[in-house]
């Protein structure tokens, strides 16, 4: 295959990217606008004094203080993290299962790994106090014992898995060619590892701390990766069914739901479970003072109210989005797996955002307690960031899917 | 006092004799005197192993250090800093007037502003305690320090922070009090909390990028220009001690402390983390870290682990020493112990 075949395939990809209805324009044009404004608060306002110089501005326009260093980006990296990893899901069942209704969607499944990847990345750089310095230093400077260097190398690693698979499904479907094994074998046995490894990776930031009792815990892993397996195909059925309902002509079996809502519904079933072993392990005889104090803060948010909203909307809406699933008619809708799948999203939102990352904080190692509430440079900020990640969402699946439909469904049905 | 032993400089010995004999002459004038009035008695041999040798090596290196890399990043901050602040101090004579007491106070600094890199001496290293019982939690040690280490006036950075926990309960953290008014109370004690200069540094197994590190002498340093503002570290450290710089920190020339260390008090950039060094730019150069020097009960003892005469040897003989939070398993260097009376006294009045 020749460089000019692959540069045609580029060509094809940003050809559709750019091509489209009325309401795509506008919807990428909204989430444009919004990812430039989220750009202009951050150089212009939170990081002035490394950009331009100037004696105002800085971080100190966020709610971080020296007691609580992490807030909003990282808490929403996190939950990034484990909807890229769930990414895999797809391929997986398409390529180890055999699955011919998986095969046609394998590629919106790295597509969201994609998205998702982007977002992630953003997060940390908006976070970073000296991003541009970090860029050149940690590639010279790599620290093998920080889990931080290796979770760049696992992340950035994964993207490009994900986008050289992306980029062969669109090259051999756009032909109406199917994907060669001496491709899928050795793209499935580098790929599966790093989706997972990208949200241990990130737990293992977290968990081996002794500073931080709440996070200090071997079960911090397992339930990233529990919740991750629950909100990324969740978020995946959802775009599925968006892309249904606005591109002509793609059709997908309502058994590629309903395989996919099991596995959501396993993993939020796993997650919870989680959380009742370490309700159990905090509350029920004794535990480290500090541990105990900080997980109070997360389940009765006795200074941050919120924490503790999130954390039993998180128990609430899951075991709902559970129950709800075993209801046997659910099965034969999209409309209401969809609708329990959003319940799940909602529910791994609020269990894997800010309920992770702020009760480590209060009280601080010190026993300070600051309350966190993000400022609304910061909620600026993190729109713009998924705006832009939605942005490339839209513009990749599109592409992706037309070369999908070239090969499955030519003449428009379905073969 | 030094003594050099004859024949290990040659190009210093001649100045060194006539110190010596100076020193001798010294000698015997007090031990006559003291020989009269019978109070003094002067003995060679004794004040000769209350002297400390001073080795060759020690004296060059200085020498050596001035072409290491560091010591080049030094004198070019130097230069920088000059620059930047004889700015600022023209700035200041302009408007109070060439005369003002504010414009040479400010000429001044800026002519004595140097930028060290002085590297850790062979074979020593630090540690520093704290007697709980003397404590009387004046904060004297706090604004010591940030008039010593040049920490960002408009960001309010404190290296150290002294807890008010009630003594009848445990020395549990978790309910102190930072914020206390009025000192020293008899039902509780005060606790400095400061870097701990850690064995096994958290902070430095999780910066990625080698920012931080330890020095052969015990110190954990931050390089301030590889620093990219991550803020692992200070998530890893147990003992709240890293402070970072939220915006642009500043410095008036008025309150710029002119000796500075590289890795230390020299004024720091936006988005950078910083923490206690426990005064590099004078430990390394013999002296001792301005919270020991300011605290007015004598609570602080800082010393060399490695020398058996050092005041922390003593304290660790005579006490014990204690660390806080030993579960983190990082080992600081920084302890805490019990002396033998406390301030103020628990019995009486106050």
């Amino acid at each position: 295959m020749s460089a000019s075949e692959w540069f045609e395939t580029i060509k094809y990809i940003i050809g559709w990217a750019l091509r489209g209805s009325r309401r795509y324009y506008l919807a990428a044009f909204g989430l444009l606008l919004l990812a430039v404004y989220g750009l202009y608060l951050w150089i212009f306002m939170q990081h002035a004094p490394i950009f331009l110089g100037s004696d105002k501005g800085g971080l100190i326009l966020t709610a971080m203080s020296d007691s609580v260093p992490w807030g909003i980006y990282i808490s929403f990296f996190v939950f990034w993290v484990g909807v890229a990893a769930a990414g895999i899901v797809f391929a997986i069942a398409a390529y180890v299962f055999n699955d011919k209704e998986f095969k046609k969607i394998a590629v919106l499944g790295e597509v969201q790994a994609i998205a998702a990847l982007i977002i992630v990345l953003l997060l940390i750089v908006v976070d970073m106090g000296r991003p541009i310095r970090a860029l050149f230093l940690m590639p010279r400077l790599p620290n093998l014992r920080s889990m931080l260097d290796w979770d760049f190398i696992v992340i950035t690693g994964y993207l490009l898995i994900n986008i050289i698979g992306m980029l062969v499904t669109v090259h051999y479907y756009r032909k109406d060619k199917p994907l060669p094994a001496k491709f899928i074998v050795p793209f499935m046995v580098i790929a599966a590892p790093f989706a997972i490894g990208i949200h241990t990776v990130t737990a293992f930031i977290s968990q081996a701390l002794t500073a931080r009792p709440i996070w200090n815990s071997p079960l911090l892993a397992p339930r990233y990766v529990a919740t991750a397996f629950a909100s990324g195909p969740a978020l995946l059925l959802i775009a599925l069914y968006l892309a249904e309902r606005y591109i002509e002509g793609f059709k997908v079996s309502i058994d590629v739901y309903r395989k996919t809502l099991y596995i959501s519904v396993i993993a939020t079933v796993v997650g919870l479970y989680f959380t009742l072993s370490e309700v159990q392990e905090i509350f029920w005889y004794t535990t480290e003072p500090s541990k105990l104090a900080q997980a109070k803060e997360l389940f009765l948010g006795l200074h941050v109210p919120y924490l503790a909203v999130l954390m039993w909307l998180w128990v609430g809406l899951g075991s709902a989005a559970v129950i709800a699933s075993l209801i046997p008619s659910t099965h034969n809708n999209k409309k209401a797996i969809v609708a329990i799948s959003a319940l799940i999203v909602v529910a791994v939102i609020a269990e894997k955002t800010f309920t992770i990352i702020i009760p480590a904080f209060i009280p601080s190692t010190l026993g300070e307690v600051r309350p966190y509430y993000p400022t609304p440079i910061e909620y600026g900020i993190t729109v713009g960031v998924h705006a832009l990640g939605l942005l490339i969402y839209l513009l990749l699946s599109k592409p992706a899917i037309k070369a999908v439909m070239t090969h499955y469904f030519k003449h428009g049905h379905e073969h | 006092m030094i003594v050099v032993p004859k024949g290990s400089l040659h190009n210093l010995s001649r100045s060194v004799d006539r110190k010596r004999r100076d020193l001798l002459k010294a000698i015997a004038v007090g031990a006559s005197v003291a020989g009269i009035s019978g109070v003094l008695v002067v003995d060679r041999d004794k004040l000769a192993k209350n002297l400390k040798r001073v080795s060759l090596e020690d004296l060059l290196r200085s020498t050596a250090e001035a072409e290491s890399p560091m010591e080049e990043r030094a004198k070019k901050k130097e230069a920088e800093l000059k620059k930047r602040y004889s700015a600022e101090a023209e700035n200041i004579c302009r408007e109070k007037g060439e005369d003002s007491e504010e414009c040479k106070l400010a000429r001044k600094k800026v002519e004595l502003i140097t930028v060290k890199a002085t590297a850790p001496r062979k074979g020593v290293k630090y540690a520093m305690a704290l007697d709980i019982n003397k404590c009387i939690g004046c904060r004297r040690c706090v604004y010591a320090c940030v008039m010593e280490n040049n920490q960002g006036r408009n960001l309010g950075i404190e290296w150290i922070r002294v807890l008010e926990i009630s003594r009848e309960e445990s020395l549990e953290l978790l309910g102190s009090n930072w914020y206390y008014e009025e000192i020293p109370k008899k039902d509780k004690v005060y606790v400095p909390i400061a870097c701990m200069h850690c064995e096994d540094p958290p902070c430095v197994m999780v910066c990625p990028v080698k920012a931080t590190y330890k020095e052969p002498d015990g110190i954990v340093v931050i390089d301030y220009d590889v620093c990219i503002g991550c803020r692992y570290c200070a998530v890893a450290c147990p003992y709240g001690a890293r402070r970072f710089n939220w915006a642009k920190p500043v410095v008036p020339i008025q309150e710029l402390n002119p000796n500075m260390h590289i890795l230390g008090n020299i004024p720091r950039q936006p988005h950078v983390i910083e923490k206690c060094t426990w005064c590099i730019q004078r430990v390394r150069d013999g002296g001792v870290p301005a919270c020991v020097e300011v605290c007015p009960v004598g609570a602080r003892v800082f010393g060399d682990l490695n020398d058996p005469e050092s005041p922390i040897r003593r304290i660790a003989e005579e006490y014990g020493l204690f660390v806080l939070k030993p579960e983190t398993g990082a080992k600081p260097k920084f302890f805490y112990f019990f002396g033998p009376a406390r301030t103020p006294p628990s019995k009486g009045e106050r």
